[in-house]
């Protein structure tokens, strides 16, 4: 199973500081944050003020006018993001090769609006007056499902809902159908998008940066507090290397190897050892047969939680002992906020551009040393090196940790 | 009342199937010219009963294919 060679051959971003890979790349590469006053609801209430969110957006450009109604946001971020994907791979999709082409999205609070939007009308109007129209926008399969309806796509869809870990856990899942020869290429995507509903559950649960400090996303840094949420949608294409090659595809980077470990310890706490997220990144790295010193640089989970980044480092250090103060290790949510499910393929993202264009994204924001972080953060400036293997880690406190390792393809 | 309750369904209906207020004369059959699924079909009939707060019974929804058999039943239940 393990033998068939896979690889990313298209790649569509809508992220916060960025639409499109090219400009998302290069907001990267120049440390460019799309961290901002949120627009899009009164933060009166709220101590907080602050979120990733996207300006400028127009899905009209991506998907035409016409259907655009019935599409809630977390549907048109990843419909989006997939029309970006499938352009980019000059993958044409039709009837003689639907079926051997699949959709795995990850994702998790994209269909919360909805949710509360059906609610909010029973509650108004009484439940014989709500909107069918938000319905099929309720259940969290929504936008991952948009995306087959739009392209027709017919192969299979499935949505991963692991938390943090979601779109490493959905790219594992999709890798599984293709090395099964059940289907040649899958978009592989991750959506979250911003609204009142999930800002106020993470608010009232005190999760966020700013509560007990400075409303800033600092990952390993001493004032770290909380999270800054983030939104948006990052679709890859990933596809069998015979067929890529056959239909003369542009190919990114090769998808080596993966591992995931489930450690759940206690409700919101993070396991003290980070037993999990080492068990990944091991698994990830007996699977790729590389040696620690061919890794060359670490997209981290670090969200600017003390703990998470705190045992992030201790992971890293513990599976690479020494050397792991050799490698380069930065965390791309100082830049774009906690995504939450789609954290994963934005670190995806950012890492093809990594190797693509040689540098490494900073860990912005990166001023007082913790005693705990100690390793190389590329703070605040991006660095300019030759990229060939990137460690991919997703982490979180419900227990689902993930890593990936993505390589240069030849 | 009764051309404000055109307009009112018109506009409706209009921004429910995406199409030009001028394109939907009374006889455009919703399903036949207009390419209407049931879960269009059923959004335009909810967006009817909030408006109006008139529950339409399930026998009368096949009856009703275009505009101006819209209009005649909102003009009937609302009188």
């Amino acid at each position: 199973m393990n033998t068939k060679k896979i690889v990313v051959t298209g790649l569509g971003v809508i992220a916060p500081n960025g639409i499109g890979k090219d400009q998302f790349w290069s907001s990267l590469k120049r440390g460019e944050s799309g961290i901002k006053p949120i627009e899009r609801f009164d933060t009166g209430q709220f101590k907080c003020k602050k979120a990733g969110e996207i300006h400028g957006f127009d899905p009209a450009r991506y998907l035409g006018q016409k259907g655009l109604r019935s599409l809630e946001r977390s549907s048109r971020l990843l419909c989006s993001a997939a029309k970006l994907a499938l352009d980019d791979s000059a993958l044409n999709i039709d009837s003689n090769n639907t079926d051997d082409i699949g959709v795995c999205t990850g994702t998790t609070l994209s269909s919360l609006w909805n949710v509360a939007e059906f609610d909010k009308g029973a509650i108004q109007d009484g439940p014989r007056f709500t909107d069918p129209a938000l319905f099929p926008g309720t259940v969290m399969n929504a936008a991952s499902s948009q995306v087959s309806i739009r392209f027709n796509i017919q192969g299979f869809n499935t949505t991963i809902s692991t938390g943090f870990s979601s779109s490493i856990d959905a790219l594992k899942y999709a890798m599984d159908f293709i090395r099964l020869r059940r289907i040649k290429a899958v978009l592989v995507g991750g959506v979250e998008s911003l609204s009142l509903v999930n800002y106020s559950g993470f608010y009232r649960l005190g999760y966020f940066a700013g509560l007990r400090g400075e409303e800033i996303s600092c990952p390993f840094d001493r004032r770290r507090n909380g999270i800054i949420l983030g939104e948006g949608a990052s679709v890859i294409v990933i596809e069998d290397e015979d067929h890529a090659l056959q239909r003369g595809a542009n190919i990114y980077a090769r998808v080596n190897g993966i591992g995931n470990c489930f450690d759940a310890f206690k409700m919101g706490k993070y396991h003290p050892e980070a037993k999990g997220l080492k068990e990944s990144i091991r698994e990830a790295m007996r699977n790729s047969e590389l040696n620690a010193s061919e890794i060359d640089y670490i997209s981290a989970s670090a969200n600017s939680v003390w703990d998470q980044d705190r045992l992030e480092t201790k992971a890293i250090k513990n599976v690479f002992g020494k050397y792991a103060y050799n490698i380069p290790v930065s965390s791309i949510k100082s830049m774009i906020g906690e995504t939450f499910s789609a954290g994963g393929l934005f670190q995806i993202a950012a890492s093809i551009g990594s190797m693509y264009k040689g540098f490494i994204p900073p860990t912005l924001n990166y001023q007082d040393r913790d005693d705990d972080c100690d390793l190389d953060y590329v703070a605040n400036e991006s660095r300019i090196t030759r990229i060939n293997n990137v460690l991919i880690n997703n982490h979180g406190p419900g227990g689902s940790n993930a890593s990936f390792i993505l390589s240069k393809w030849n | 009342m009764s051309n404000n309750i055109e307009e009112e369904i018109t506009k409706m209906v209009s921004e429910i199937l995406e199409v030009p207020v001028e394109q939907l004369n009374p006889d455009v059959d919703f399903f036949k010219d207009l390419d209407v699924d049931s879960l269009k079909a059923i959004e335009i009939v909810a967006a009817f009963e909030k408006m109006y707060r008139i529950i339409v019974p399930e026998e009368d929804i096949p009856k009703i294919h275009n505009l101006g058999q819209l209009v005649e039943y909102t003009k009937n239940k609302t009188s």
